[in-house]
C-alpha cells in the first residue's frame, strides 16, 4: 500500500522555532559540551556546598589551623602536622570525613574544606572577572563601533596601550601595586588582601581583548537596514545601541563571557600562584597549588588536587563555550569544516 | 727492639710542630674541598658583602684587627686578636681603642701588612658606600668624610713601625669591639681600587685566597702562601685549613644540593636542608653528616604600643599567651628552636626565660579585663614560607582570641621598607625576624626596642616601644664593653622588655650543616654570625 507522503513536521517545527530554541537543540547534540556542562555544575554545587561540609562534616573553617592537635582514628593517635612539617594524608572518612583529603601543609587545616572554598573563591573571581570584562568591553565596543570618529579612535588607541602590555605581566604589575595600599577611587575604598582586587585587575587587563571584536562587529551591524530603519524611525542613538545592536549581539557576548570565565579563572591561579592574586588566608585554587608546590615532593595531592579541579573546571568551561558559540553562531561551525573539507548545507550541519 | 734515633725524633718533633701550625686534628691533609651555595653571595668583596653568604666565603679569607674563636658553641661568640697582637686597650672614657698590629704579616701577594692599611681600609669603606660603613660613623671624623670621601679620617691615628693603632670615637660605644671584628674593616693592601672587586677579590690576609671567580656560578680558593711562614704562625686563633683548595658552586635547587652531597659529588652545602627532605636526612644523617646550628637571630610579632589594642599592656600580655611557640615551632619543621625572649640562646647575657607559656584560658581572662574597644586589627607578614605561615597562625589566634584580624602579606622584597615607615596605614602588629651582625646584646635592645630607633621611616621599633627608664639602660649599657657586670644586666633588661610584652619572640631560626661521609663532621665550625669556617673542614 502506498502511503500519501506526510509534510515533514520536524523541519515544520524548526522553521516555526525562535532562534534561541534553535540553539538549545543544537546544543542538546552536543554531547560532549553538555557532558562538561554537567561536570561544571558539579563543581560548581561541591563549591557552593563549603559551608554545609565544613560546618557538618569537617567542624573547621578553611582557615583555621590545626597544627599541634592529633586526631583519634580507632584509637590510634594521628598528629595532623608531624614534627618535620608533614601534613596527614587523606583520611577519606576514617575520621568521621574530617581531613577527608588530608592537610594543608604546616598549618594542618583541612585540606577538603580549603579546596571547597577555594573553589567558591575561583569561581567568584572567574565570573565576576568575566562580568566586569563583558560589561566594560560591551560599552567600550559599542560606543566606539557606533560612534566612530574621535570617538573611536580614543577608545582604541587607550584599548593598544593596555594591549601593548603582556596581560600576565600587566596584572601582576597591577597586583603588586595595589597589594599594599589597596585602591581607593572616590567612594569605592578596597584594602590590598580585598578579593575585589584581583577581580578588578583580571576583569581590567582582558577588556581590551573583547572591546575588540565587539566594535568590529558594531561597525558591520550599523550598516545594515535594520538600524538605518530604526534611524529612519526617529531612534537615537542610545534607543539604536542598546535596543537594536545589544541583541544582535547577545550570541557573541554569551560565547566571549563563557570563555572569560575560562580565561580569568587561569590567570587568577596565575597571580595568586605568584602571590599577586588572592591573598591569604583567603583562599583560592592557584593559592593552593602555590602553598602545596613547596611540598610537591613528600605530599603532591596538595598541588596535584587544586590543579586538577582548575584544569577540569576551565575544561568543562571551554567545552561548554565551544558548544555553546557552534549552538548560537552555526556559521562559525560551517566555516570549520569548510576548512576540513566537510562542508554541509546549513540546515543540515545543525 | 729498634731504637729512634735524634735525626728520626727531630724529624718526628718538626712533623708535629707543622700539624700543629696546620691546625691538624688526625684528618687527612690536602685535596680540594668542594660545596655548593643556593645562590651566588652579594659581594665577594670584604667590604661590600652584607649577607651571611658572603661573609661565609671570606671568613678565613679576609682576617681583621679581631676575630672570633673558630670554635662551636657559646665559645665561638667571643672575639679574639685577628691581626692585632691583643684585645684593644680602651680609655677610660671609653672613647679611644688602641690596637698593635702583628709584626711581619703578609698579604697573599706578598705585600706586607701595614697599620696605615687599616686607615685606607676604612676609607675604602666609605668611598665604595658600603652598607656596613654606618658602623664606623662613630669615630671622629668619619661622618665628615663620608660626605667629602677626601682629607683622611681624623680619628684614625697609626704607626708603622711600632704596629700601633688608635682609633677615636665620638663616643663611648661598647660594641665597637665586635665592629674591628667585621669583615668590613679587615685590612686590605693599600691602593685597593675604590670599587666593586667580586670578579677579582683583592689579597687576603687568612688561610685563604680567592683565586678564581665566574661571578654567578663558581669561586674558588688557594691557601694564602704566605700563611704557613708569616700569618699563620701568629694567629693561632685561626687554623690553618686542611684542604689545597676549595671549590664551591652555586646550585639553585636545594633537593639538587643534597643529592649532590649523598652521591659524593660535592662534601658540603652551605644552604639549610630543604625541609620536605629534612626529616629523611636527619633520621639518616643526624651526628654524623648532619647538625643543626644556632645563628643569633630572634623571629617574632611585634605589636604597636602607639595605638589600640595593644597600646593596653594587658592586650599584649594576653596575646603572649595566646600563641603557642611550640606551634610556631612546628610551622617552621625543624628549623625553628622555640623560645620567648629577646635574646636568643648563644648570645651573652641569654638566661633562659618564659614568662607567657601558652594559656588561652588565661589570655582569654587577661583580654576580657582589658575589653578594648578597637578588636580590628591587621596583621602584616612577609610572603616568604613559612613566615606567611607564622603570620596566618598569628591571625587565626587573634581571631580565636576575640579580635577581628586581617592579614596583609607583603613581598618580601619591601616588607622592611613598608612595616618601617610611618605613613604605611594600620600598622598594628606583624612578623619579624631580626639577625644580629655580631653576638652583642646591645644589636637587639638598640634598633628592636630603644626609643631612640623610632623613625619615620626605615624604623626598626617596629613595636614602637619607648619606655625612658629602659632607654637610659639601653644606653648606658651601649657605652659600656661586654663583661659579666654587663650581660647580667642585659639579662635583666631581656626580663624587664617582657614583662612590658611588646612583641612575642617565638623562636630563633636555625640552620644546618650537611656534609657528605668523607667529612669529618666534628671538626666543623660555625660561627653564629659568620657561618661555616671554611678552614674547619678536614676528611675523615
Amino acid at each position: 500500500m502506498r502511503v500519501a507522503p506526510q509534510p515533514n513536521v520536524e523541519e515544520a517545527a524548526r522553521a516555526a522555532a525562535g532562534p534561541w530554541q534553535l540553539a538549545w537543540r543544537r546544543l542538546r547534540r552536543n554531547r560532549a559540551a553538555l557532558a562538561f556542562g554537567v561536570l561544571f555544575v558539579l563543581i560548581l554545587l561541591v563549591s557552593l556546598a563549603a559551608p554545609i561540609w565544613a560546618d557538618n562534616v569537617a567542624h573547621t573553617g578553611p582557615n583555621s589551623t590545626h597544627t599541634l592537635q592529633k586526631l583519634e582514628v580507632d584509637g590510634e593517635k594521628r598528629e595532623v602536622v608531624n614534627p618535620s612539617g608533614r601534613p596527614i594524608g587523606p583520611q577519606w572518612f576514617e575520621a568521621g570525613g574530617r581531613f577527608f583529603v588530608g592537610a594543608d601543609g604546616r598549618l594542618g587545616r583541612d585540606e577538603m574544606v580549603r579546596l571547597m572554598y577555594g573553589g567558591r573563591t575561583s569561581l567568584l573571581v572567574g565570573f565576576s572577572a568575566a562580568l566586569l570584562t563583558t560589561l566594560l568591553a560591551t560599552l567600550l565596543g559599542l560606543l566606539a563601533g557606533y560612534y566612530r570618529g574621535w570617538t573611536d579612535a580614543l577608545i582604541s588607541r587607550a584599548m593598544d596601550v593596555i594591549w601593548a602590555f603582556p596581560v600576565i605581566l600587566l596584572a601582576i604589575a597591577l597586583g603588586l601595586a595595589l597589594a599594599v595600599g589597596g585602591l581607593k577611587i572616590g567612594p569605592l575604598e578596597l584594602s590590598g588582601s580585598s578579593i575585589w582586587i584581583p577581580i578588578l585587575i583580571i576583569g581590567a587587563v582582558f577588556v581590551p581583548y573583547m572591546a575588540r571584536p565587539i566594535r568590529g562587529e558594531v561597525l558591520s551591524l550599523r550598516e545594515k537596514e535594520f538600524v538605518e530603519a530604526a534611524e529612519a524611525q526617529g531612534a537615537g542613538p542610545l534607543r539604536v545601541m542598546f535596543g537594536e545592536l545589544l541583541p544582535n549581539l547577545a550570541s557573541t557576548i554569551i560565547v566571549f563571557f563563557t570563555l572569560g570565565v575560562a580565561n580569568a579563572m587561569l590567570l587568577e591561579s596565575m597571580l595568586s600562584f605568584l602571590g599577586v592574586g588572592v591573598q591569604a588566608p583567603n583562599t583560592s585554587w592557584g593559592t593552593m597549588v602555590g602553598s602545596g608546590f613547596q611540598l610537591i615532593t613528600s605530599a603532591p595531592l596538595l598541588t596535584v588536587l587544586p590543579g586538577t579541579l582548575l584544569l577540569l573546571t576551565v575544561l568543562s568551561i571551554n567545552v561548554f563555550g565551544d558548544g555553546l558559540r557552534d549552538a548560537l553562531d552555526p556559521r562559525s561551525k560551517l566555516r570549520l569544516e569548510l576548512h576540513a573539507g566537510a562542508a554541509e548545507p546549513e540546515g543540515t550541519a545543525v | 727492639m729498634r731504637k729512634f734515633g735524634p735525626v728520626a725524633l727531630a724529624l718526628a718533633l718538626a712533623a708535629a710542630v707543622a700539624l700543629t701550625a696546620c691546625g691538624g686534628s688526625g684528618g687527612k691533609e690536602g685535596g680540594t674541598l668542594t660545596g655548593s651555595y643556593a645562590s651566588f653571595p652579594d659581594y665577594l668583596d670584604p667590604q661590600l658583602s652584607y649577607t651571611q653568604e658572603g661573609w661565609t666565603a671570606m671568613f678565613d679569607t679576609y682576617l681583621p684587627l679581631l676575630t672570633y674563636k673558630r670554635v662551636n658553641g657559646a665559645e665561638g661568640s667571643k672575639v679574639v686578636p685577628g691581626l692585632a697582637e691583643s684585645l684593644p686597650k680602651i680609655s677610660s672614657d671609653g672613647k679611644t681603642y688602641t690596637l698593635t698590629l702583628r709584626k711581619g704579616l703578609k698579604y697573599s701577594d706578598g705585600t706586607p701588612v701595614k697599620a696605615s692599611d687599616f686607615t685606607t681600609t676604612v676609607e675604602r669603606l666609605f668611598k665604595i658606600n658600603s652598607p656596613g660603613s654606618f658602623y664606623y660613623e662613630s669615630i671622629v671624623g668619619a661622618e665628615k668624610f663620608a660626605k667629602t670621601k677626601q682629607g683622611g679620617i681624623s680619628g684614625i691615628k697609626t704607626d708603622d713601625k711600632s704596629g700601633k693603632i688608635e682609633i677615636e670615637l665620638t663616643a663611648p660605644h661598647g660594641s665597637f669591639t665586635n665592629e674591628l671584628a667585621m669583615l668590613f674593616v679587615a685590612p686590605l693592601p693599600p691602593g685597593t681600587p675604590a670599587k666593586n672587586l667580586t670578579a677579582d677579590p683583592p689579597p687576603a690576609t687568612g688561610p685563604y685566597a680567592i683565586s678564581k671567580v665566574e661571578t654567578g656560578r663558581s669561586w674558588s680558593y688557594v691557601r694564602n702562601p704566605y700563611w704557613a711562614k708569616d700569618n699563620g704562625p701568629q694567629v693561632s686563633e685561626v687554623p690553618a685549613g686542611h684542604f689545597n683548595k676549595i671549590e664551591l658552586k652555586v646550585v639553585r635547587n636545594d633537593a639538587t644540593q643534597v643529592n649532590e652531597i649523598e652521591r659524593n659529588k660535592t662534601m658540603w652545602m652551605q644552604t639549610l636542608v630543604p625541609s620536605d627532605q629534612r626529616e629523611a636526612i636527619v633520621d639518616k644523617y643526624e651526628g654524623t653528616q648532619f647538625r643543626v646550628e644556632h645563628p643569633l637571630n630572634i623571629y617574632m610579632f611585634w605589636m604597636n604600643t602607639e595605638k589600640a589594642p595593644f597600646d593596653d599592656p594587658k592586650v599584649r600580655q594576653a596575646v603572649n599567651y595566646a600563641v603557642d611557640t611550640d606551634a610556631l615551632e612546628r610551622i617552621y619543621a625543624g628549623s625553628m628552636a622555640a623560645a620567648h625572649q629577646i635574646l636568643p640562646q648563644g648570645m651573652p647575657g641569654y638566661e633562659a626565660l618564659d614568662l607567657y607559656p601558652h594559656n588561652m584560658a588565661k589570655a582569654k581572662e587577661l583580654l576580657a579585663e582589658a575589653n578594648p574597644s578597637d578588636r580590628d586589627i591587621t596583621v602584616w607578614t612577609d610572603n616568604e614560607s613559612p613566615n606567611d605561615e607564622a603570620g596566618t597562625y598569628y591571625q587565626d589566634v587573634l581571631d580565636k582570641l576575640g579580635f577581628n584580624a586581617k592579614l596583609k602579606t607583603i613581598n618580601a622584597d619591601n616588607y622592611y621598607t613598608i612595616i618601617g615607615n610611618e605613613k604605611t596605614p594600620d600598622l598594628d602588629t606583624g612578623w619579624l625576624a631580626y639577625f644580629a651582625d655580631y653576638p652583642n646584646p646591645n644589636a637587639f635592645f638598640q634598633p628592636l626596642l630603644s626609643g631612640e630607633s623610632i623613625a619615620p621611616t626605615g624604623n626598626t621599633n617596629f613595636a614602637r616601644i619607648d619606655e625612658p627608664d629602659l632607654n637610659e639602660k639601653i644606653a648606658k649599657l651601649s657605652e659600656e664593653p661586654l663583661g659579666s657586670q654587663q650581660e647580667s644586666e642585659y639579662a635583666e633588661l631581656d626580663r624587664s622588655f617582657m614583662e612590658l610584652a611588646p612583641a612575642v619572640p617565638y623562636g630563633t631560626n636555625t640552620t644546618s650543616t650537611f656534609v657528605d661521609n668523607q667529612i669529618n663532621l666534628e671538626s666543623v665550625v660555625y660561627n653564629p654570625a659568620y657561618g661555616h669556617s671554611l678552614a674547619s673542614f678536614e676528611l675523615k
